[in-house]
């Protein structure tokens, strides 16, 4: 008997086809930023095979030259190959990136689930205090951590970073949790005496996991933005680590020798990396959001 | 139900008192956990030439050696006079160095905010009215385009056009020598941080007034409004846009830090002299009792600021609950 039969026994109509849904969930896939995002990434892990130069010697003949076959990118006023630093320095401000959102997002995760499970009263303190940090200016907060810290490196950056941004997921992530922390599977498990953290990797954990990947992905995004800030505004990475936001830092001297390949190119880049990660951000949210647009 | 307006106002008189309270404590105790020698912020580099006595002596003098949460009362009673100390970057007294700058901030950051708020409103209703038209697509893609750039680089990307190439605009400080109090002059200063300003916060709230409006669109009293034979532009201006009104404006009411307050980036590229360059210098040299000062500056008018936008959202349209408010808002950026 085949599958079609079967189903006209019990009565039943087949269920439509499933993989048209997949085609579905691909579509609006943002390809170009997806394979851009993807090739940027990939030659700053393999810096080394790409860099013409090395990137941290400093060429005092040819300081502040512009872009030619030799120095593809020009060079710096302190005479650092451009092209190479690109690539060497990428790597720092992504990986700044991701360990700050991963910080951010580990707290997140716990603080959120602890509020969405807390008793009421503990579940509204909390909450006030995310509203409260999250009001204040993000910048503010960051520049008064890292002026308590001091001199900064790629570590306490990016701790800076992660425990300044942790709130709005952890208020998805509440949201999420209230909405589910009585269905009875949790309940089993609660009475079978399952701990927090089990029910949070088992249960919770992949009910929220969609709706927060967008503002992970946005997450990434902002920490970049604030290590190249941070950095170019001489807070963050000092000269010798070299990072988009540091060759950035050198944009003041660049302005007064009209140098203008300093601060274009390693901005394009940051903000090609930013576009990206943006699309495909919004791309993730629509996914996630599918059900409610009904239009 | 009515409420006595002496409890209503009472209420959130106590809650503005206690989270100032709050802040005052967090931010005494955290800059007091700092490393570095308190000393410093006193008596600045002169600490380094001072013999071990001496500074002994000028610690038990500024009770440097009591426990912190005297010392903190004792700090709390000189602020109440309005003594916050001494900035040791400027030798002076730190709300004179304050009251020296904050007109340049309140000036920026004030049109910037005006600009913003009526900017992102036509924007919005305009998007709306256009959904998905050509026009509307282009601003949304322009939009996500220009929130992808961060800041200090569009300042700079500005200066290097207008000011270093085309020589159009000055690129720095908010007026040149001997021109204290030429307004054209001022205003020429002022073209370039406040086009930053507002772009950098433009996009978000008008793209939320478009996602607003379209929601409204979306209810019933609109098909109610179309059977009646009322116009588009009737039923958009007079219904829809009047009952996103109320949360918009409690909306911007809580982005006042946010656009006054938030112009640190725009200041210090631009050497504009304002609160944002002051509060990025005084975290650069380690200016605690400045740092401090402004950083209760900041979180006093936050904390206002919402409580401002509760009680005109909950004054105007009784519907919505304070904390949705807040909730909505997603104030998230950097």
């Amino acid at each position: 008997m085949t599958e079609k039969e079967l189903f006209t026994m019990v009565g039943i109509r087949p269920e439509a086809p499933a993989p048209e849904k997949k085609v579905r969930r691909l579509k609006g896939f943002p390809w170009v930023s997806a394979i851009l995002l993807a090739v940027i990434v990939l030659c700053c892990i393999f810096a080394e095979g790409i860099m013409t130069k090395n990137p941290a010697y400093l060429d005092l003949e040819n300081f502040s030259a512009a872009p030619d076959a030799e120095f593809l990118f020009g060079t710096d006023t302190l005479g650092r190959d451009i092209f190479s630093g690109i690539w060497y320095g990428g790597r720092i401000s992504i990986l700044i990136g991701f360990l700050a959102t991963l910080i951010s997002t580990v707290i997140a995760v716990v603080y959120g689930a602890v509020s969405g499970i807390a008793p009421v009263w503990l579940d509204t303190l909390m909450m006030r205090f995310t509203e409260i940090f999250l009001s204040v200016p993000g910048l503010l907060l960051v520049l008064f951590l890292q002026a308590i810290l001091g001199q900064a490196n790629v570590l306490t950056l990016s701790v800076v970073i992660g425990v300044t941004s942790w709130a709005s997921i952890a208020k998805v992530i509440r949201t999420e949790v209230r909405q589910i922390r009585s269905s009875e599977y949790i309940v089993a498990s609660r009475c079978m005496g399952g701990r927090f953290f089990h029910i949070l990797r088992k249960h919770l954990a992949p009910n929220f996991i969609a709706s927060i990947m967008f503002m992970v992905v946005m997450n990434v995004r902002g920490a970049i933005v604030s290590e190249s800030t941070l950095s170019f505004m001489g807070m963050g990475l000092p000269l010798e680590i070299i990072s988009w936001g540091s060759m950035l830092s050198l944009a003041g001297n660049a302005l007064l020798t009209d140098s203008w390949w300093i601060i274009l190119i390693p901005g394009v880049f940051l903000v090609t990396l930013l576009i990206c990660l943006t699309n495909i951000g919004n791309y993730l949210r629509k996914a996630a959001n599918r059900k409610e647009s009904n239009l | 139900m009515k409420r006595n307006p002496f409890v209503y106002y009472g209420k959130k008189v106590l809650v503005f008192l206690l989270s100032v309270l709050v802040l005052s404590v967090a931010v005494f105790y955290i800059s007091r956990l700092a490393p570095g020698d308190p000393l410093m912020s006193y008596y600045g580099d002169r600490v380094e030439k001072m013999s071990v006595e001496e500074k002994a002596e000028a610690r038990e003098r500024l009770g440097l050696n009591d426990p912190i949460h005297i010392q903190y009362i004792r700090w709390a009673e000189n602020a109440v006079r309005g003594d916050f100390g001494i900035s040791f970057k400027y030798k002076q007294d730190v709300m004179e160095v304050i009251g020296q700058r904050i007109g340049f901030t309140l000036i920026l950051g004030g049109i910037g905010f005006v600009l913003t708020f009526v900017g992102a409103l036509l924007l919005g209703v305009l998007c709306a009215w256009f959904e998905d038209k050509w026009i509307d697509k282009a601003l949304c893609k322009v939009g996500t385009l220009l929130s992808c750039i961060p800041e200090f680089w569009l300042s700079l990307l500005l200066i290097l056009i207008f000011a270093v190439t085309l020589h159009w605009l000055p690129s720095s400080g908010a007026y040149d020598v001997g021109y204290k109090h030429d307004v054209i002059n001022r205003a020429r200063h002022l073209i370039l941080p406040l086009i930053i300003v507002v772009l950098q916060h433009l996009w978000y709230y008008a793209y939320m007034i478009r996602n607003k409006l379209l929601e409204e669109t979306r209810a019933d009293y609109v098909l109610l409004g179309k059977s009646k034979g009322l116009s588009k532009r009737e039923i958009m201006f007079r219904h829809c846009l009047r009952n996103i009104m109320p949360s918009y404006i409690s909306i911007m009411a809580i982005s006042v830090p946010h656009v006054v307050g938030g112009t640190y980036i725009v200041e210090t590229v631009f050497s504009y002299p304002g609160i944002g360059a002051l509060s990025y210098e005084s975290a650069r040299y380690h200016d605690y009792n400045l740092l401090m000062v402004l950083c209760m500056m900041t979180g006093i008018l936050v904390i206002l600021c919402n409580l401002i936008g509760q009680i005109i959202n909950e004054k105007i349209d009784p519907r919505i609950k304070a904390n949705e408010v807040i909730e909505t808002s997603e104030v998230t950026k950097v």
